[in-house]
């Protein structure tokens, strides 16, 4: 097996709290991503887990240990590591055109293009997740699903090698979240052989939808944040809805359910 | 911005209803120098007419224009330098803070010494006046940029430039405008005023404005009619800039139209 694309090794990350000592959000986490691997972050919330996209990210730097990409320490963040917020944060003064080409127009992902192919890149990328006909509406003009569909257009568009996605369906509901689910996958490229797709990280809360995207699952706990299990996710691929109807994967959805039921139990009343 | 017929209306109705009633108060105590609406449009007829209101108003909306124009030059740039910079502001809030509350008359003074009762002297004092609220405004927009919106921005990999320009000005823009539509709106009370001081030393003459225009019918003439034309005069005209600057924004920000 070939190199690790992303290495998180004996991380620590410590917040100061104002004038009050800090807090340990995560504690002595280790983690690969594999090339063109998917992989999904579940757990409780406290466990950590947007901070180690962050962290990835390289919005933020670990307090201990290292965090390295192609073997390379993370040092802030770059283009080759593109973000999905939880939020979207799409710009409100562009459009959907104006947002998707955003990178391209204004970061160091656009050097070396040419305006044609630039334009050519967001159009393909706002075809990808379906929004051809809204390239000119701002982000107030668009439901959930139309905003998660530009960010991830976006995102695309910066062709990164790394996707970061920090639950970035958590805001839509159900409906809309298994449809977008079932389009994030073909976009990924679940169709193509393994070596073609990307490597994504995806933070989620819901089980279902972590085994339902995943090669596999890294479950984390909280107070402090720790990787409690990492379980491969054999499900064949491609996937459909008649995945989440297997007993496969109700089994596995059950198996992490059970190793943070406790957790999140205590969660709800305390 | 478009106005409805209802609407006009609407707002007409008290203004209108105050004019009858100071007219019939006015006809009814029947004294000779107190203005009156009816007077005052007589008033307005004459000073229009002769062409010296216009000619004031011209005068006194190009000290606005210049004094504004500084004022914003200034302020947005240093209210961008401290709002997206905890030192800077550091260094200069303390003296912006300090300086905030001192009215521009009462800088008036030292206006007058250094740059003589002219033009420049008029320009100063409206610059001063019209920058306190845009670099605060300015500081405040910069300020309340969506971290998220940085963090984005950061992960595509702009510089600092590029995120100023294409995040943070964008973002602060509204709040921009309104420093921009307070600063002008303080610009004509500091006109206003700095005409009437430098119409007092200067004791009169032709290129004042309308301050100096106002003073003169106060202490030579005595036409309270007349200064009430002033007075309506820089509200309307007051009025308009703030409408045009409106405008410009809504223009600047097509993605805020609902």
């Amino acid at each position: 097996m070939s190199a690790p694309k992303l290495v998180v090794e004996r991380v620590g990350k410590r917040f100061d709290v104002d004038g009050q000592g800090s807090t340990v959000a995560i504690e002595d986490l280790s983690l690969d991503v594999r090339e063109g691997e998917f992989l999904s972050i579940v757990g409780p919330s406290g466990c950590g887990k947007t901070t180690v996209l962050n962290l990835l990210a390289g919005l933020e730097t670990p307090t201990t240990g290292r965090v390295a990409i192609d073997g390379r320490a993370i040092t802030g963040p770059a283009p080759e590591r593109g973000v999905m917020f939880q939020d979207y944060a799409l710009f409100p003064w562009q459009t959907v055109e104006g947002n998707v080409g955003f990178g391209l127009m204004h970061g160091p992902a656009g050097d070396g293009m040419s305006d044609a192919a630039r334009a050519e890149r967001v159009r393909h990328c706002i075809d990808l997740v379906g929004l051809a006909g809204s390239e000119r509406k701002y982000p107030h003009q668009l439901s959930g699903g139309m905003r998660q569909r530009t960010a991830l257009a976006r995102l695309m568009a910066l062709e990164p090698q790394v996707l970061l996605m920090d639950e970035p369906l958590a805001a839509l509901d159900a409906q809309t979240r298994i449809i977008l689910q079932g389009e994030l996958l073909r976009i990924w490229g679940q169709e193509r052989p393994a070596a073609e797709r990307r490597t994504v990280v995806f933070i989620t809360h819901a089980i279902d939808e972590a085994v339902f995207l995943a090669d596999r699952v890294a479950v984390m706990t909280s107070h402090p944040g720790r990787l409690k299990a990492l379980i491969d996710v054999p499900l064949p691929r491609p996937r459909d809805d008649s995945t989440r109807a297997t007993p496969q994967f109700q089994a596995l959805a059950q198996q992490i359910w059970g190793l943070i039921r406790d957790e999140a139990y205590r969660a709800t009343v305390t | 911005m478009r106005l409805r017929a209802g609407d006009l209306a609407q707002g007409a109705m008290l203004p209108l209803a105050l004019v009858a009633i100071w007219q019939a108060w006015g006809m009814a105590a029947g004294v000779a120098r107190v203005p009156l609406p009816s007077r005052i449009v007589a008033a307005a007829a004459e000073l229009v007419g002769s062409g010296d209101l216009p000619l004031a108003i011209v005068q006194s909306v190009m000290r606005v224009f210049g004094g504004f124009a500084v004022a914003a030059a200034l302020a947005i740039p240093i209210g961008l330098a401290m709002g997206t910079s905890s030192r800077v502001e550091r260094a200069i809030d303390p003296l912006v803070e300090s300086f905030r509350p001192i009215a521009a008359i009462a800088v008036l003074p030292l206006a007058i010494l250094w740059l003589g009762t002219g033009t420049s002297a008029a320009i100063a004092i409206v610059a001063y006046a019209a920058f306190f609220p845009i670099v605060v405004n300015t500081v405040a927009g910069a300020q309340r940029v969506p971290p998220t919106l940085l963090r984005a921005a950061a992960t595509m990999g702009l510089t600092r430039a590029a995120t100023l320009r294409t995040v943070v000005i964008p973002s602060a823009l509204p709040s921009i405008g309104t420093g921009l539509r307070i600063g002008m709106g303080v610009a004509w009370t500091a006109i206003v005023a700095a005409e009437l001081a430098v119409g007092a030393k200067a004791g009169g003459g032709g290129s004042g404005g309308v301050g100096q225009m106002m003073f003169v019918y106060y202490a030579y003439s005595i036409e309270l009619n007349r200064i009430v034309v002033c007075m309506i005069a820089v509200g309307l005209v007051a009025f308009a800039l703030d409408r045009a600057i409106r405008g410009a924004l809504a223009l600047a920000m097509p993605w805020s139209r609902r």
